[in-house]
Order: structure tokens, then sequence, then C-alpha cells
């Protein structure tokens, strides 16, 4: 490939590639790679074992692959009852069904709020914007914990809708229970705290996006004849697909993996993933098999949201800016 | 149908206590190629963004067919507007650029695509209908804009500064298709340009702005032979016009420009100047106002010494110091010329333009 070169120029390509094939490097590469691809490697490995294989350590290469596990995990949503089970105790479709809603919505709701804010502390001139743009990222500051109690005491003593009045006892005939109706253990209640949690960091992510949208093309649909959301929708939002992708990810992930505040916030019903997870655990057995099994089912989700918005983000970046 | 005269009252805007424009009085007549020219910061591209409605009215009023519209919000101007950095909608094809307004309009499908082939055919763009404007380049962009405001059918066109981010070579031949667009489109067009050029080529009339005042406003014959004040005449014209420090004397019933190296008989119709008890003048000649000719007599010649010679092709600009003061001269390349010489050039009494030194104004 190289013999129609020049002799200096080869010279350099070889030198070139001989740089790139420092052992060292690869050296890198390789436990780089195993550092990431390692515990993936050992959950889905694990995840296809029983417990006592799991435990026993000496067939770690040499076992008989079970899917009972993923049973076990799966069984309410299962067409047909396992035979190794007697009772179906883990109810693992109605988590995750609990942290697709959870997810899906508040990161929905974030961003329909976040990129408006955004626009309007990046484009309108009103009184304390700069005050508002600052205390936007130090809320972000406060860590989770902090918001743990205060939270869970408005959720269930403040936000709540007395069961005499009408849209009260409307709600306990439609969906039941016995006291008050509460924000805590809905899930409109971890929704919220999460929507709360995000925007900080999507309004201010979503800034920086907006700035580099020139002005002379809200201008230019202006005199086009678009009114200002026609602005907004038509111009500006295409504009910064990359960025809401990015918040999307970003956002979808905390929600997903959240555990903290689910766990103080969410009731039988509304319990995500992650709770249902630890839940397995008890002081006399720990479920590693289905533990294992449960893990693998939870990362489906964001490898598939995230493969889905970063495509956004590429062909944003390729489509992008235009520069005069 | 006769395209809008659009009048301007004493239009003032103001940025917090920062008056930019002090009063701005202006009629454009219908179908009229108005061209805004002045330095940066004179207030040019601010009159207009105030007649597109992108900039707030802080007093005074516009008029478009006697019908106040300051209050009105861009879209309901009937205008389209071509921009400094194009401003296309980078996510949008050049047939939907095109059509943006069209489609806002909610006009019918079939209409938009004839509409859009026309007027891609008026720019030549038909081949590059499918392209993103980032795959366009310089020339191609502004042409994209173009066709954008002329699909819109409004009545007024406003261009600002639309060719100054091209090069020089592609803005010569843009500037002569924009020409020949304003023939061929009958509209009231508004041009905001700082280069003297673009205005003296395609302006019906020129309104020369500087420090947020109409200085001038005419025919580009009319401001380049008649210059109301200094500051125009210096502003139009390339090579600028020379300026030179001279005193009024009267000698044996002639009026004289007397500086420190010349004494230039000044024509019969000046001699009222005397009258109005105004010696201290500035003299403005164009460069092109003077000639090579060794045999002038002193009285309507002045004596240059050569500095610099500029060859650009069939003309050359001379550098040249008269006394302390320097002069340029554009003439003919093939004229003998050394460096160092001191030459005599003749003056036309027609090209003696005289100033009020502290005024500034024309005499």
């Amino acid at each position: 490939m190289l013999r129609g070169l020049p002799d200096n120029i080869r010279r350099k390509v070889e030198s070139m590639n001989s740089e790139r094939q420092n052992p060292a490097f690869y050296a890198l590469l390789v436990v780089l790679i195993f550092m990431s691809v390692g515990p993936i490697y050992l959950m889905l490995v694990n995840s296809f074992k029983l417990d006592v294989d799991i435990i026993g350590g000496t067939s770690g290469l040499l076992f008989l692959p079970t899917i009972q596990n993923y049973e076990t995990a799966l069984c309410d949503i299962l067409w047909y009852e396992p035979e190794h089970l007697d009772f179906c105790s883990l109810k693992f479709g109605g988590a995750f069904i609990n942290s697709i809603i959870i997810a899906l919505i508040s990161t929905a709701l974030t961003l329909i709020i976040g990129c408006m804010a955004a626009y309007a502390l990046v484009r309108f001139r009103f009184f304390g914007r700069d005050t508002v743009s600052l205390t936007t990222l130090m809320v972000r500051m406060v860590p989770p914990a902090v918001l743990l109690v205060p939270v869970f005491g408005l959720w269930n003593n403040e936000f709540c809708i007395d069961k005499e009045t009408l849209v009260g006892a409307w709600i306990r005939d439609m969906f039941g229970g016995r006291g008050d109706v509460c924000l805590a253990g809905t899930h409109s209640g971890i929704i919220l705290i999460y929507i709360a949690m995000n925007l900080p960091f999507v309004i201010w992510i979503l800034q920086s996006f907006i700035v580099q949208v020139p002005r002379s093309l809200e201008e230019a649909a202006r005199v086009d004849g678009a009114g200002p959301f026609q602005v907004f929708f038509k111009i500006v939002l295409p504009l910064i697909k990359p960025g809401l992708a990015a918040a999307a990810i970003f956002t979808f992930r905390i929600a997903w993996n959240e555990y903290l505040l689910a766990s103080a916030l969410s009731d039988r019903n509304t319990k995500t993933v992650p709770i249902l997870i630890v839940n397995n655990m008890s002081e006399f057995n720990v479920e590693w098999g289905v533990i294992m099994a449960t893990g693998m089912l939870l990362a489906i989700p964001p490898i598939i949201f995230t493969l889905f918005a970063s495509r956004q983000i590429i062909t944003g970046m390729t489509a992008g800016a235009v520069k005069g | 149908m006769a395209m809008p005269e659009i009048r301007l009252e004493n239009l003032i805007k103001r940025y917090g206590t920062v008056e930019v424009l002090h009063g701005i009085d202006l009629t454009m007549q219908s179908d009229e190629f108005t061209v805004l020219v002045g330095p940066s910061g004179c207030g040019k591209s601010t009159t207009l963004r105030m007649i597109a409605g992108l900039e707030t009215v802080s007093e005074g009023e516009i008029f478009i067919d006697d019908k106040p519209i300051s209050h009105l919000d861009p879209k309901e101007r009937d205008l389209a507007m071509v921009f400094q950095d194009y401003a296309l909608y980078p996510h949008m094809d050049v047939a939907r650029n095109i059509s943006f307004a069209l489609r806002l309009q909610k006009r019918p499908k079939a209409e938009i695509r004839e509409k859009v082939r026309e007027v891609a055919g008026i720019v030549g763009l038909t081949e590059l209908l499918h392209r993103k404007p980032g795959e366009l380049s310089g020339g191609q962009r502004q042409r994209v804009a173009m066709a954008r405001a002329l699909a819109k059918d409004s009545s007024i066109f406003l261009f600002d500064e639309p060719l100054s981010n091209l090069d020089a070579k592609l803005r010569g031949q843009m500037r002569a298709e924009l020409a020949l667009m304003s023939q061929r489109v009958k509209k009231n067009m508004i041009y905001v340009t700082h280069d003297q050029v673009e205005a003296m080529t395609l302006a019906d009339r020129i309104v020369v702005m500087h420090l947020g005042r109409i200085q001038q406003e005419g025919t580009p014959e009319e401001l380049f032979k008649n210059p109301d004040n200094k500051f125009v005449a210096g502003f139009l014209g390339s090579p600028p016009m020379n300026f030179l420090d001279a005193e009024l004397v009267e000698e044996d019933g002639q009026l004289f420009a007397c500086g420190d190296a010349f004494k230039i008989k000044l024509p019969e119709s000046r001699k009222s100047l005397v009258a109005s008890n105004k010696n201290q003048i500035t003299l403005g000649i164009r460069p092109s106002d003077l000639n090579y000719d060794h045999e002038a007599r002193d009285e309507n010649a002045f004596d240059l010494k050569v500095i610099v010679s500029e060859y650009i092709g069939a003309q050359s600009v001379l550098l040249c110091t008269c006394g302390n003061i320097n002069v340029t001269v554009e003439l003919k390349s093939e004229t003998p010329i050394a460096l160092g010489e001191t030459l005599r050039f003749a003056v036309r009494p027609e090209g003696l333009h005289l100033f009020d030194r502290t005024t500034e104004k024309a005499l």
C-alpha cells in the first residue's frame, strides 16, 4: 500500500504505525476493557447459574446454564408457572412498569419545562434573571439525602387531599384505600421529586445550547411570519436537538437508577426496580442468581434509550450550525 | 400594483439613557431602491431593524402608505428581509428554507411548490433545492437568502449588509446580480451597507447617515457632485476627497483660497462668500479632479511632491504632499511620474468644494 509513496513519507507513515503498536498501549486498553466489561460479564454469567454454583466458587467455568433465575424474576408476567416456585413473591413486572412510567414521564416533563425555562433565561430580559440562573445551579448542589426527610414529611402530611372532601372521596372511591389521599406512595410523588432534582442541570445544559442559536435566525423567522411559539418550536427546538438528547439520557438514567428517594416515597404498588432488587436480600438469604438476573433486565431499557437518543446527538451534530 | 411609500417621522431610538438615533425624517417613494450608508455605529442598521419591527421605536412613527405600523409585529408588516449572516435555517433544506414563510401562511402545497420553483429559477438555485445550507458555498447561501425573501411576495424588501460576508470577487458579482434583480422585481427596497461602492452602484437614492443623523439624501450623482457637508464629501468616492485648510483672500477683485503652499483662484460665483465673513474654510478636492499639467497657471494649480505611487491597473493613486498636508491624486498609469519629484497638477473650477471649517457645512 505504501509502495507508491516517496521514501520520506513512507518512513513517516511506518513510524506512526509503529508508535501505535506500542504494547503498553494495548495493555492499557485491555485493562480498561476488562474493567468496564468484566462486571457485566460476571453478572451475565452468574444470572444463568444456580445459587449453589455461584457460592460454591469451584464451578467458575463449568456449570449447567439455567434460566431459573429469570423465571423467578419474571414470575408475575410469565404465561406459565415455573416448576421450582411455589409462590410468586417477586413482582418484577409491576416494578418494571413503575420504573418505565416514572422514568419516561419525569424525563419528558423535565425536558419540556427545562427547555422553556432555559430559553426564557437566555433570551428574555427580566428582573432577577441572573439570580434565577445562578440559583438553578446552586439547587443542584443540594444532595438528595438532605431532601429526603423534609420531602418525606411533606409528601405524607402536607400535600394531601382530605378524604372527607369531594375530590378526596372521589379518588378513594376510584382507587380504593383508607386514609387521606397523599403524594407519598404515588407515581406523581416520585415523578415530582425527580423533576425537581433534574431540572436545574437540564436548564443549565440547555442554556448553553440555546445561546449558540444565532439570534438572527429567530429574527428571520419572525420576519417570515412566525409567532413567538412558532419560533420556539420550529426553529429553536430542532436546532438544540443534540442538547435535548443529552439532557434526556442524563435525566432518564438518573430517574431509572435512583434508589434513595424512591425507597422512601414509594409503596408496595409503586416501587421501582432498584428497590425491588434490594428487597430481595433478607437476613436469612441473599438470592444472588435472581439479583443478577434482575440486574441484567434492569440494564436493558437505559441501553435502548441511550442508543436511541444518542443517534439524535449525532444527526444533530452533522446537520448542525451554519457559519457565515 | 404600486409598492408602498414608507415614511419615517422623527424616529428616535434610545437604549436606556443613550440616544442612538436623533430624529430620522425620511420618505421612501414607491418602487425606490434606497440605500442607507454610513460608517459602523451610525444607526443605519438600527433604522432598518426598526422598520422591520425587530427593534422597538422609542419615539416617532413609521408609516407605510400613511398607515402607522410601529406597534405591529414583524409578521404583520408585509416585508421580507435578507440578513448579513443570511440566517438560513440549518435544519431545513433549501426548498424548505425558501418556503418557510409560505408554509407558515398555510398556502396550498401545489402553490408553494410552484413558487419555490419559480423563485429558485430567478436566483439560479434549481439544482440545489435539496441541499442543506451547511453544504452550500457563501454565494449560494446568499442566493438562498435572497430567494427566501423573494418567495414571500411582500411589497417591501430590506437588506442588512447582505454582501459583507462574501469575498471581494463574489461581492462584485452578487452586486451586479442584485442590481439586475432590482430592475426586474419592482419593489420598495431598503438596503443598508457601509460600503460606498455598493451604495453608489445600487441606489436610486442614497441616504448618508452619521452619528444617528441623516447627513444628506439624494441620487448618487447629486451626493457625489454636491455634498452638503464635509462628512458626506469624505465618505463617498474612492479614494476619498482631499481636504486642505485654507483662507479666503480677495485680491484685485478676485477671490483666492490660500493655504501654506498653494493659492487657488475661486470662480466668480463664489464671490458672495466674502460678504458672509467666513474666511476660515476647508477646501475639498477629489483625487480624480487633479490633472497632471506642467503648463498650468499658478492660480489653478497645486505643486505636489510625489511620495508613493500605488499602481492599480489603468489608474494609479499617487500619495503626495503639499507643504505638510497629504494629498492623493488619481491619474492614468501611463503618465510618466518619478517618485520624489515635485509636479504641477491643475484643478478644474467645478472640482473645488468649499466647507465651513467650524460647522463643516458646504459653502
